[in-house]
C-alpha cells in the first residue's frame, strides 16, 4: 500500500513553487476538472509505479523500433523516441475552435496553392507580393499550368499551434509539403494505451483512427484511373532520413508499399514499380521526399532521391502525388502577414485561428519595423533548407550575431519575415522524476476527404524545457507527448483499446503480393548476413574453446594445433593478416587480444561486429518485414553485444558468453522469421541468401582447415572443431559410432542429404528457392542461376567421399577435395551474382547527360 | 531575311543505354521580329514517347523518351525563319527613360510589367556580390538613361573580358569568370544579368544563334556556327532590348532567338537522364544559312 504522501508528492512539488494554477495548466479553465481527474489516476499509480511505467514506455517504443534520426550526430541513426508519460490535454471547447480553424486553413492553403500554379490572381491583383512566391525555392515553374484532378490539390495539411499565456491559440507554422509526425502521434497513443491504460480512466479521449481511414480514402480516390484498388506507394528518401521510422510505420499501417526513388521508373508516361516479377503500375505516390528532389530530369539535377521523368507522368495525368509537386511554395512564413486579406478574398471569411503578428521585410515600412525591433523578434526565412536553420530567435542573439543578421536582412529583405515572440503557456511534464512546467507545441493534421478536410482528433505535441527557446524542433532534441482531445461524447477508453486491435489486425492483412526489387535485395542480404554472423560466431567459439582448454588439458602437439586453428580462423573470417604472415608469432602465443578484436572491433573488415553492423543495416532497410517479437530480439541482441564489447577485458569466459548469447539471439531471429514470414517471394529471397551463405561458409571452413594433411592428433582435432562449429559432432557420433576420419566427416558435411548442416542439403534447398523465383524469360530453357544451381547440385551428387579423401603424396594436400571446393565456391558466387543482376535491377545508376554550352 | 538553321546534338554511349528521358528547348519561338515558318525534328533512334508543350516562360519544350537499348542518340532540329529588321524610330523612343524610372514604372499594373518583374530576383547562377554591384554602378550612375547605361555595360564587358572558348563549361561559377576575366557568351550574358539584377533591374538570358559570315572570297563551312547567348533588358512601355556583350553589338538581323529565361538553366538546349554506368561523349554542330 502506498502512503498518501507518496501518492501526491508529484503534484505537491509541482504546486509548491509560486506559479498559479492557471499558469501551470495552460490558462484554460475548462481543463481544470480534466486535469484533476487525470492526476487522481496518476497519483493512484504512486511515485514508484510512475517511474516504472515511464521506463516500460521507453522500452515499448524502443522495441517497436520507434526512432528519430538526427543528422550529423555520430550516434544519430535510430535515436530512440522520447515520450512523456503526462499527455497534453485539449478541452472539447478549445478543440472545436482548433478544428474549425485548421479546416479553414487547409481550405485556404489549397486555394492559394491552386492560384499560385494557375492564374496568380492574388499576385496580379496586389493581394500578395510577387517576391514572396517567386523568390521561394519551392516555387517550381515546371509545375505551372498542370491541371490536377480532384477537388483539392493540397491533400495533407499540418499546422503547429500553441497556447499563449492568455489562453489564446495561435498558429506558428504551416506545413504543406510532406508533413511529418502523424505516425509518431499514433505510436505515442499506442504506447500510452498499452502501458498506462489507467490514466485514461474517467476521461473521454477521442480516437485517432478516423484520420487514417480518411487518409486511406483520400489517397484511394486520388487515383487517376479511379481504380477500386489503386497501387499506392510511399516515397521515402531512405533509411537515413530523420523520420524514416514514420515512413515505414505508415507504410505497414496503411498497407502501402514503401519505396525509394530508384525503385520507381517512368516509362510510357506512367510510373512503374520495379518488382521481383517485373514492372507494376503505380497510381498514387505519397511523397516524403522534398519536391525539388523528386525529378532529376526537370528539377534538381543531382538528386538521387527522385524519379527521372516523374513530372512528365504528372503532366500526362497518369499519376497523382500527395502532396503535389510544388506544394512547398505555400509552406512560407512570408504569407503570414497577408493571410487575413487572402482569407477575405478567397473565402470571404476572417481567419478563425490568428497567426502570430508578422512583418515581411520586402516592404520598406515593415523592414524598418523589423530592424528597429530586431532583438525582440523571431526571424524566419521564407523557405526552409534541410541542412540550415532558417528560423532564429533574435532575443537570444549576441550583439555581434544581431548585426550579422541585420546585414543579411538588409541584403535580401524579401527573403525574411519578423515575427512577434509570444509567451507560451505551460503544461506539466515529467522530467527526471519530477513534474515540471514546460512549453508545448502541438502539430495538428488535416486530410482532404474530397468534400472538405478531416482533422486528426489528436496530434503530435512536442515540448522544450528551455523556457526561452521558441524554436522547438525534433532536430534540436526535446520530447513528445500524446495529445488527448477530450470529448463529451461516449467514446472512451474502450475506443482506445479498439484502436490498438485495429492496428494490429491491419498489419497482418496488408501483406503485399508484390516485392520491390530493392526489398528483395535487402532480404537476400539479411539472409546472407544472418548466416555469416552465425557461422563466424560458431567457428570462433569453437576455436576459443579449444585455445582455452588446450592450456589446461594435456594435448600432444598443443602449439601446432593452436596455430592451425587460429590461422584457420583468420582465413575463414578474412581478417588478414591476423594469425597469418610475418609478425603473427607473438599473436599465436598470446591470441586473446587478436581474438577479441576479431569479435568486437567494428572498424576491422571481417570482424563479427562489422558483420553484425551490415546485418543491422539490411534489417533496418526492410524494417516493416519484422514482427514486434523479432524487433525485441534484435534490440536485445544489439544491446547485449554492445555491453559485451564494453566488458571484453573482464575475462575470456565473458567473450565466450557474449558469443553464446549472440548465437542464441540470431537463432531466435531465424526461428521467428520461420514462424512469422509468409512463404512468398520475400521468404524465397531471404532463405536463398541464407542457403548461399551457409554453403559458402562450409566450403570456406573446410578449405581453411582440412585440405592440408596434418599429423595425427592435430588433424583429428581440426575435424572435431569443424564438426562442432557446424553443430554436427553429435550427429557424427550417433551416425557412425566411430572415431573421426576424413571420408566420414566429408560424407556428413558435404554429401548427407539428411544432415540439415550439409552442403548438399543447402544446395538442394537453394535450387528449389531459385526455381521459385519469377521467370524473366518464357520458354523451357533454365535460367542462368537455375542452371548453375543444378550444376552445383549434380557435382555434389556425383562426388565420391573416398576419392576426395586421398592426399597427394608430395604436397600433402587433399588435392581432389581442394579442387572440388574451389569449383563449388565459384559456382555459388556466380549464382549470387546472377541473382543480383537478374532481379535487383535498381543497381543501374542514373546519370545526367552532358549539356552543350553556348559560345 | 530568311534563314535555315540546322542544330545537331549527338551522344555516343560506351555501354548500351536501356532508358533515356530528355527535355529539349530547341524549337524556335516567335518574337516581335522573328517568325518561325517551319520546324523539322529528327531523332534517331525513334523515341517511344514524345510530347510538346510550352514552359513557364513561353518557350517551346519537347520531351522524349527512348525505352529500348541504344548506344547512339542523334537529335536534329531544322528550322526556317524570317527575320525583320528593327525599326529605327522605336530606338529613339525609349532613350529617355532613366534606370531609376524603370524601377518605378515597372511596378505599375500591366501584363508586360508583371511578366518583366520575375526577371529581377537573382538566381543561383547570377548571385550578386559586392564586386558585381560596384561594376554595375560604374555604368548605372544616378539619372542616367536605362538604354545608355545598359549599352555601356555591354561595351565594358566586351572590353574587359577576353573571349576564350574552352576556358569555361556550363558549370563554371560566375566568380571564376569574374576573377579570370575570361569566358564565352553565356558567361558574359550571366555577368551582365547579375549586374542588372544587382541594381534591382530586370534582365533575361536569351538563347539563340548568330549568323557568322565567311571571310571574303571563301566558301562558308557547314556546322561551324555554335549556339549563342546574350542578355535582354526591359524598358516599360517599350519592351525588351537585346544586347550581345560577346560581340559588343545590339542583337540585330543576324541574331536568331530560340527562347529565354532567367538564366541558362531555364533554356538549356538539351538535357537528359540515362540509366547507365558507362561514360558518354557529346558532339554538337550548328549551321546557320541565309536562304535566297
Amino acid at each position: 500500500m502506498i502512503s498518501e504522501t507518496a501518492k501526491t508528492s508529484f503534484l505537491e512539488e509541482y504546486f509548491n513553487n509560486s506559479h498559479s494554477n492557471n499558469d501551470l495548466f495552460g490558462f484554460n479553465p475548462g481543463l481544470e476538472q480534466n486535469w484533476k481527474t487525470f492526476f487522481t489516476s496518476f497519483s493512484n499509480l504512486g511515485n514508484e509505479e510512475i517511474m516504472n511505467r515511464s521506463q516500460d514506455m521507453m522500452r515499448f517504443l524502443k522495441e517497436n523500433g520507434v526512432t528519430y534520426n538526427i543528422y550529423g550526430d555520430p550516434s544519430g541513426l535510430n535515436r530512440p523516441w522520447n515520450l512523456d508519460i503526462v499527455p497534453f490535454l485539449v478541452s472539447k471547447e478549445e478543440w472545436l475552435l482548433i478544428e474549425a480553424g485548421l479546416v479553414q486553413r487547409a481550405n485556404l492553403f489549397d486555394l492559394i496553392l491552386k492560384d499560385v500554379y494557375g492564374e496568380q490572381r492574388l499576385i496580379k491583383e496586389g493581394v500578395l507580393p510577387m517576391e514572396i512566391i517567386y523568390n521561394h525555392r519551392g516555387f517550381l515553374r515546371e509545375c505551372c499550368g498542370i491541371n490536377l484532378p480532384g477537388k483539392h490539390n493540397l491533400v495533407i495539411y499540418a499546422a503547429d499551434i500553441a497556447r499563449t499565456n492568455n489562453g489564446k491559440i495561435w498558429v506558428l507554422n504551416d506545413r504543406t509539403q510532406a508533413p511529418s509526425g502523424s505516425g509518431y502521434a499514433l505510436e505515442n497513443r499506442l504506447a500510452m494505451a498499452r502501458i498506462v491504460p489507467e490514466l485514461f480512466n474517467g476521461l473521454k479521449v477521442r480516437r485517432l483512427s478516423p484520420y487514417y481511414n480518411a487518409m486511406r480514402n483520400a489517397l484511394t480516390e486520388m487515383s487517376p484511373q479511379q481504380k477500386e484498388q489503386p497501387r499506392i506507394v510511399i516515397l521515402t528518401p531512405g533509411p537515413s532520413n530523420e523520420t524514416y521510422f514514420e515512413h515505414s510505420f505508415l507504410s505497414s499501417h496503411l498497407g502501402f508499399t514503401l519505396v525509394q526513388g530508384d525503385d520507381l521508373m517512368v516509362k510510357d508516361n506512367y510510373v512503374w514499380l520495379k518488382t521481383l516479377g517485373g514492372l507494376e503500375k503505380v497510381d498514387v505516390i505519397v511523397r516524403r521526399v522534398d519536391d525539388e528532389y523528386c525529378d532529376p530530369l526537370e528539377l534538381k539535377e543531382d538528386s538521387q532521391l527522385g524519379v527521372p521523368g516523374l513530372l512528365q507522368a504528372v503532366r500526362s495525368g497518369n499519376v497523382s502525388i500527395a502532396n503535389p509537386l510544388g506544394s512547398s511554395v505555400v509552406e512560407n512564413p512570408g504569407l503570414m502577414p497577408f493571410l487575413p486579406a487572402i482569407a477575405r478574398k478567397l473565402l470571404s471569411e476572417e481567419l478563425k485561428l490568428p497567426t502570430i503578428a508578422s512583418w515581411w521585410c520586402g516592404q520598406p515600412k515593415e523592414l524598418q519595423y523589423v530592424l528597429d525591433h530586431l532583438p525582440t523578434l523571431v526571424i524566419k526565412r521564407i523557405f526552409r533548407e534541410s541542412f540550415n536553420r532558417t528560423s532564429v530567435d533574435a532575443t537570444l542573439l549576441t550583439n555581434e550575431e544581431l548585426s550579422d543578421l541585420r546585414q543579411k536582412i538588409i541584403a535580401q529583405p524579401h527573403l525574411y519575415v519578423g515575427q512577434e515572440k509570444v509567451d507560451f503557456s505551460n503544461t506539466p511534464a515529467m522530467v527526471n522524476g519530477k513534474l515540471e512546467p514546460c512549453h508545448a507545441l502541438l502539430r495538428c493534421f488535416a486530410v482532404s476527404d474530397n468534400g472538405n478536410y478531416t482533422a486528426m482528433e489528436g496530434g503530435l505535441t512536442r515540448t522544450s524545457l528551455d523556457k526561452n527557446n521558441m524554436v522547438i524542433s525534433n532536430q534540436l532534441g526535446g520530447f513528445s507527448k500524446d495529445t488527448w482531445i477530450l470529448s463529451g461524447d461516449e467514446t472512451s477508453t474502450l475506443g482506445i483499446k479498439k484502436e490498438q486491435e485495429y492496428v494490429h489486425a491491419q498489419k497482418h492483412n496488408t501483406k503485399s503480393d508484390i516485392l520491390p526489387s530493392r526489398t528483395a535485395e535487402n532480404l537476400f542480404w539479411v539472409g546472407r548476413y544472418t548466416e555469416r554472423v552465425l557461422g563466424n560466431a560458431r567457428f570462433q567459439r569453437t576455436v576459443m574453446q579449444f585455445v582455452e582448454e588446450a592450456n589446461k588439458a594435456f594435448i600432444d602437439d598443443d602449439l601446432n594445433l593452436k596455430q592451425s586453428l587460429l590461422r584457420a580462423l583468420t582465413v575463414h573470417t578474412h581478417t588478414y593478416p591476423g594469425f597469418t604472415g610475418t609478425g603473427s608469432e607473438k599473436k599465436l602465443l598470446e591470441p586473446w587480444k587478436e581474438l577479441s578484436e576479431i569479435l568486437f572491433d567494428s572498424n576491422r573488415a571481417g570482424s563479427l561486429s562489422c558483420n553484425i553492423a551490415s546485418f543491422s543495416r539490411a534489417v533496418y532497410a526492410v524494417r516493416d518485414h519484422w514482427s514486434t517479437d523479432t524487433w525485441r530480439v534484435l534490440r536485445e541482441m544489439e544491446e547485449a553485444w554492445q555491453s559485451a564489447a564494453a566488458a571484453k577485458h573482464k575475462g575470456h569466459y565473458k567473450m565466450l558468453n557474449a558469443v553464446d548469447n549472440l548465437i542464441t539471439s540470431m537463432m531466435a531471429f531465424v526461428s521467428l522469421n520461420r514462424e512469422s514470414i509468409s512463404r512468398e517471394q520475400g521468404w524465397n529471397l531471404l532463405d536463398a541468401g541464407r542457403k548461399i551463405e551457409q554453403s559458402l561458409l562450409i566450403i570456406s571452413m573446410l578449405r581453411s582447415t582440412l585440405v592440408t594433411r596434418r599429423e595425427g592428433q592435430v588433424e583429428y582435432i581440426l575435424q572435431e572443431a569443424v564438426l562442432k562449429s557446424n553443430e554436427s559432432l553429435v550427429n557424427y557420433r550417433f551416425k557412425y559410432r566411430a572415431h573421426l576420419q576424413l571420408p566420414l566427416v566429408l560424407d556428413l558435411l558435404l554429401l548427407d542429404p539428411n544432415n540439415p548442416r550439409s552442403l548438399v542439403y543447402q544446395v538442394e534447398r537453394l535450387k528449389a528457392y531459385l526455381s521459385g523465383l519469377p521467370k524473366i524469360n518464357v520458354g523451357h530453357a533454365l535460367a542462368e542461376h537455375e542452371r548453375l544451381a543444378l550444376e552445383a547440385f549434380t557435382m555434389i551428387k556425383l562426388a565420391d567421399k573416398d576419392v576426395l579423401s586421398v592426399a597427394d603424396r608430395h604436397t600433402h594436400r587433399y588435392k581432389k577435395l581442394d579442387e572440388f571446393l574451389t569449383k563449388m565456391n565459384m559456382l555459388l558466387h556466380n549464382i549470387s551474382n546472377v541473382v543480383s543482376k537478374t532481379y535487383f535491377k535498381h543497381a543501374q545508376t542514373q546519370q545526367q547527360l552532358f549539356r552543350s554550352g553556348n559560345v | 531575311m530568311q534563314y535555315q538553321i540546322t542544330h545537331t546534338t549527338e551522344y555516343e554511349y560506351h555501354q548500351s543505354v536501356s532508358l533515356c528521358h530528355n527535355v529539349t528547348k530547341l524549337i524556335l519561338r516567335n518574337t516581335h521580329d522573328q517568325l518561325c515558318k517551319k520546324t523539322v525534328v529528327k531523332i534517331i533512334p525513334q523515341p517511344d514517347v514524345m510530347s510538346e508543350y510550352k514552359d513557364f516562360f513561353g518557350n517551346h519544350v519537347m520531351y522524349f523518351a527512348i525505352q529500348q537499348e541504344h548506344r547512339h542518340l542523334k537529335v536534329t532540329v531544322s528550322s526556317q525563319i524570317e527575320k525583320k529588321a528593327a525599326s529605327v524610330s522605336s530606338l529613339n523612343f525609349y532613350k529617355g527613360t532613366t534606370w531609376e524610372g524603370v524601377k518605378l514604372l515597372i511596378q505599375e499594373p500591366g501584363d508586360d510589367n508583371f511578366d518583366a518583374c520575375q526577371y529581377i530576383p537573382e538566381t543561383d547562377i547570377t548571385r550578386s556580390t559586392q564586386e558585381i554591384l560596384q561594376y554595375a554602378q560604374q555604368s548605372f550612375t544616378p539619372g542616367r538613361s536605362m538604354f545608355d547605361a545598359s549599352a555601356e555595360l555591354m561595351q565594358r564587358i566586351s572590353k574587359d573580358f577576353e573571349f576564350k572558348p574552352g576556358f569555361t563549361t556550363v558549370a563554371t561559377p560566375l566568380a571564376v569568370v569574374i576573377k579570370e576575366r575570361k569566358g564565352v557568351c553565356q558567361d558574359f550574358a550571366h555577368f551582365a544579368i547579375a549586374c542588372m539584377r544587382s541594381m534591382g533591374l530586370p534582365a533575361r538570358y536569351v538563347s539563340g544563334y548568330l549568323e557568322t559570315l565567311a571571310p571574303p572570297g571563301k566558301e562558308k563551312l557547314v556546322g561551324v556556327d555554335a549556339s549563342h547567348a546574350w542578355f535582354s533588358v526591359f524598358i516599360p512601355n517599350t519592351g525588351w532590348i537585346d544586347f550581345d556583350p560577346t560581340n559588343n553589338m545590339m542583337a540585330g538581323e543576324q541574331h536568331i532567338t530560340i527562347g529565354w529565361g532567367r538564366d541558362y538553366t531555364d533554356v538549356s538546349p538539351l538535357k537528359g537522364v540515362i540509366l547507365s554506368s558507362g561514360p558518354h561523349q557529346l558532339h554538337v554542330s550548328v549551321d546557320v544559312r541565309r536562304m535566297s
